[in-house]
């Protein structure tokens, strides 16, 4: 977190000193304080939106150029200060000579849901992520570069664990950290160009486990076997270690005037270590085991590789002007193997008789492995350019074939855990445009069909629809609606699986003044899914249905003069279906001149979440921000 | 290698790229006919305002695109003007690379017939293609989702002359969700990305100009996706702790892809799953069809409790483990 602040803190020195030395910037500053005056269920708020009280750098532009270490230096920074996410960006090079790319990101990520897994698994955790990338620009033909990227989540967070026939609350801390190096060059030689990368990535990850304060109880209250089921205490530590070297080329060129062929091929080996430690203290039960036991260690060393790659091959003929053929040929394969040797040591176990007392140790020592390939081809002819009207059609073909090869001790009942499986999909698309005179229109069809399922949930056949139509006056009005339609299906006897989804929205934009904009939008969309399940308790065929009957309204406007600015917006979501709730939504943003070239501007914002059938749920929340702006 | 070692090459290699390379606009300018008396020529020009330049003198000889356009004089910003500013003035250069030779636009006092503007299919293709024909495994301007059409071209979604990044012409989510209504809808439902907040758009995921290709399995296949610089669909890109690999990993995700179980658009599940709820999305694989992926639950999961209702409350380890055959750590 120091570095993070250190970071931007030399960043934003970086993009002064730019600025002071520069012929020309453009800056445009926003920062101010946020107030949240929330009532209701603020884990749920926290859950959906996490916007909070603080300080906030609401957006900054530094746009200069003509600077002494180059001719172009951009800095654009978000949402930096008081969450839930916030980004910054710099772009900054001197023509023919470099270009320099940097991101940062944090996003806070939480979740703590009453409902949701009986409220037991919540997170408060960070995500921070740079990328920066140099390309250099003065080697003629080539332009190597070299990237680095760095992704870290941390955090807190509460889990459960399954341990003697119970589940327990336990306090999580999580570490992760994924570093990304690569080099590699661009070229380009004649008609032929490309690029060339080569990186290398090292995942770090650790988790830390202990006991939730008062949750040695456990989730279930009545005792197994007449005999209670307790947690004392718990401990566990995890480590995990990937290191994945990745190549990653792609080359294309002009074969004669009319054909452009692309070859692309990428490549990854992942080499994964891990070790992970446990101590349980306390009263528990194994049914496995058929024995009472009052503790148990484990130790664990893991080993798994994940080689992929995918390689393939496309032509575009240009048959005619603004005809073109394309066709195009990929092949993926991903192979994956792991071993694990786990040593469980139960303590002074004994039968649920009472007799035999004695340590237990198990050892798990497995060993499985999965082989994935899919190949996919595609036709297609694309007419851009019939005057106003456009086509295109399509035939494209997947064949997957899938091995899994699971460890005996995996599997708990035989069946559906392992095997050879394949799967083709056949799929026709036919798709037209026409614009004329500010009117576009648009219709998409899409048919699929597929030989087998891999997955129950898998379809076997498809259709998608897709009907647009607009209209823009140039300067005072647009609309548009749209109308999309998905079915999917799968009739095996065992399965019937039967999905619709079904949207349709129109919306308005009406600019009566250049200084005034007045928008609405109305859409509604019905989702419908069953499919035939085996309930596990006594193996009767049941349907899992999923609905979802979504409404939604919106409408807002904009006043845009010269001294003063307002913005605002409503919405209504609501959804009648599985879960059923109801979204509203307002926002407001103003501006107005203080003096010379500073301003201010007010936003509020309020969200009211009112869930169905989980009513405790509900919140409501208000935003209000004042932010202090510099525009030249 | 120490850190005072990787300081020090990064800052003679910085301290290499600031020198300006040879020829460059930086140096200082030659004395006469240079683009300094172009930019005073400017200045003057500038504030007679929309004087129309005299018809007999060879007006782009010294005349700048910015005495008349106020547009040019905000483009000094704007990256195609890269390289084509001197002390604040834009070169008309940069105007010509897209307008073409205004020396007759100017000569017949402004007159836009005399005058490139690129509109539509056909000037994206006869202009912006001249230099962004570009084609790599996901880009392609034929093939793509967004091939140029009457329909939707570069100038249906981008503006030349403004600052925005990118230089797209409204915000990503507006823009975007005006013919994808369907995604923008989706992301009213309660749990979602944030996109336009903190850096995320749709381009973090998806691919503008990729090309028209659905693969059934995999993401990382899918031509309107970006891909991770190893290949692999972009969710791990951020989520990087779920990309594995695992001794024991959940099948759907190996065989299959994330959106089996999760619908990134926006869900009313809190873990943006494709079910409201856990179990649904569970055991509508884990059900014993003959020749299908997916195990079945013993007896004891009675799911008419609601212990046996939120499967990942024993299960935690859903996205794969390296100890436990049973993803319960």
């Amino acid at each position: 977190m120091a570095r993070t602040k250190t970071l931007l803190l030399a960043l934003l020195a970086i993009a002064l000193v730019a600025s002071a030395h520069a012929q020309t910037y453009i800056p445009q500053v926003e920062i101010g304080y946020r107030w949240l005056d929330l009532n209701g269920n603020s884990d749920v708020y926290r859950s959906q939106i996490n916007e909070r009280s603080g300080l906030l750098l609401r957006s900054l532009t530094l746009n200069t150029t003509e600077l002494p270490f180059g001719d172009h230096f951009r800095l654009d920074a978000s949402d930096l200060g008081a969450g839930p996410a916030g980004a910054l960006r710099l772009e900054a090079g001197r023509s023919g000579a470099y270009r320099f790319n940097l991101r940062y990101r944090h996003a806070d990520a939480f979740s703590s849901i009453p409902s949701f897994a009986l409220g037991q698994h919540s997170f408060d955790r960070r995500r921070n992520a740079f990328d920066a990338d140099l390309e250099l620009l003065r080697f003629g033909k080539f332009t190597p570069f070299i990237g680095y990227s760095e992704n870290r989540y941390d955090g807190p967070g509460t889990t459960t664990y399954h341990v003697g026939q119970d589940e327990f609350l336990l306090q999580q801390s999580l570490h992760d950290r994924d570093r990304e190096i690569r080099v590699g060059t661009g070229f380009e030689l004649g008609p032929v160009q490309g690029q060339l990368l080569q990186g290398w990535r090292r995942f770090r990850g650790s988790e830390t486990l202990t006991l939730a304060s008062g949750a040695g109880a456990g989730n279930n209250i009545p005792p197994v076997l007449g005999r209670p089921i307790e947690l004392g205490t718990f401990a566990g530590d995890e480590r995990t270690n990937v290191k994945t070297p990745f190549t990653n080329f792609y080359i294309t060129g002009m074969a004669g005037t009319r054909v452009r062929l692309i070859g692309n091929y990428v490549r990854a080996a992942a080499d994964s270590n891990g070790t992970g430690s446990e101590d349980a203290r306390g009263s528990l039960a194994s049914f496995a085991l058929s024995r009472f036991f009052s503790g148990q260690t484990e130790t664990s060393t893991s080993r798994a590789n994940n080689t992929t790659w995918r390689g393939g091959a496309r032509a575009e003929v240009d048959l005619y002007k603004g005809i073109d053929m394309l066709v195009s040929w990929q092949r993926e394969s991903r192979e994956l193997t792991g071993t694990a040797l786990v040593n469980t040591l139960f303590l002074q176990s004994i039968t649920f008789g009472g007799a035999d007392p004695r340590d237990v140790e198990a050892i798990l020592n497995s060993s499985n492995s999965l082989d994935r390939k899919e190949d996919a081809g595609s036709i297609a002819f694309s007419a851009r350019s019939l005057g106003p009207f456009s086509l295109r059609a399509g035939f494209s073909t997947s064949n997957s074939d899938v091995t899994v090869t699971p460890d005996l001790a995996e599997i708990v009942i035989t069946g559906g855990q392992g095997g050879t499986f394949s799967r083709r999909v056949n799929t026709f698309d036919v798709d037209g445009g026409w614009a004329k005179a500010g009117f576009t229109a648009g219709a998409a069809w899409k048919r699929s069909n597929a030989d087998d399922p891999i997955l129950r949930t898998d379809f076997l056949h498809r259709d998608r629809i897709r009907i647009r139509a607009g209209w823009q006056a140039p300067k005072w009005i647009r609309a548009g609606i749209t109308a999309d339609e998905t079915r999917q299906d799968n009739d095996h006897p065992e399965i019937n699986y039967d999905a619709k989804l079904r949207e349709y929205t129109g919306e308005i934009e009406v600019t009566p003044l250049e200084l005034i904009s007045i928008r609405a939008s109305a859409s509604r969309f019905r989702s419908d899914s069953s499919i035939f399940y085996r309930r596990p308790e006594n193996f009767t065929i049941d349907t899992s249905i999923n609905v979802e009957r979504g409404s939604s309204l919106q409408g807002g406007f904009s006043l845009m003069l010269p001294k003063f600015t307002i913005d605002a917006d409503a919405s209504r979501f609501t959804n009648r279906g599985t879960l059923p709730f109801r979204i509203n939504r307002m926002s407001g943003r103003a501006t107005f001149p203080l003096f010379a070239k500073f301003g201010i501007a007010g936003e509020w914002s309020r969200d009211t979440y009112h869930d169905t059938t989980f009513t405790t749920e509900n919140y409501e929340a208000n935003r209000y921000g004042l932010f202090l702006r510099f525009t030249p | 290698m120490p850190k005072k070692l990787i300081t020090t090459g990064a800052l003679a290699l910085l301290l290499i790229l600031a020198r300006p390379p040879a020829g460059n606009a930086q140096e200082p300018p030659p004395p006469a006919t240079d683009t300094t008396a172009t930019a005073a020529t400017t200045t003057t020009a500038a504030t007679t305002t929309d004087a129309t330049p005299p018809a007999a003198e060879p007006a782009a000889a010294t005349a700048a695109c910015s005495d008349c356009h106020d547009q040019a004089k905000q483009f000094v910003t704007n990256p195609h003007a890269r390289g084509a500013v001197t002390k604040g003035e834009v070169s008309n250069d940069a105007c010509t690379a897209c307008h073409g030779d205004g020396t007759e636009h100017i000569a017949n006092g402004g007159d836009k017939t005399k005058i490139n503007v690129p509109r539509g299919r056909a000037g994206a293709d006869d202009t912006c293609m001249l230099c962004h024909d570009t084609a790599t495994d996901r880009i392609s301007r034929r093939g793509g989702m967004h091939a140029n059409s009457a329909a939707v071209n570069c100038l249906s979604c981008h503006k030349i002359h403004t600052n925005n990044a990118k230089l797209v012409a409204k915000p990503q989510l507006t823009l975007c969700g005006t013919c994808h209504t369907q995604s923008a809808e989706m992301r009213n439902k309660p749990y979602a990305h944030r996109l336009d907040r903190g850096g995320m758009a749709c381009s973090s995921c998806h691919e503008p100009h990729g090309r028209q290709r659905k693969s059934e399995r995999s993401l990382a296949l899918t031509g309107h996706l970006r891909a991770a610089t190893s290949g692999e669909a972009p969710c791990v890109s951020c989520h990087a702790e779920k990309r594995g690999p695992f001794v024991f990993p959940h099948g759907a995700n190996e065989v299959a892809d994330c959106t089996t179980c999760h619908a990134p658009h926006g869900s009313v599940n809190p873990m943006q799953l494709r079910r409201a709820n856990v179990y649904q999305v569970c055991i509508e694989c884990h059900s014993p069809t003959s020749a299908t992926l997916g195990s079945q639950p013993p007896s004891f999961h009675n799911l008419s409790s609601p212990r046996y209702r939120n499967c990942t409350t024993c299960h935690t380890a859903v996205h794969g483990s390296n100890r436990d055959p049973q993803l319960f750590k």
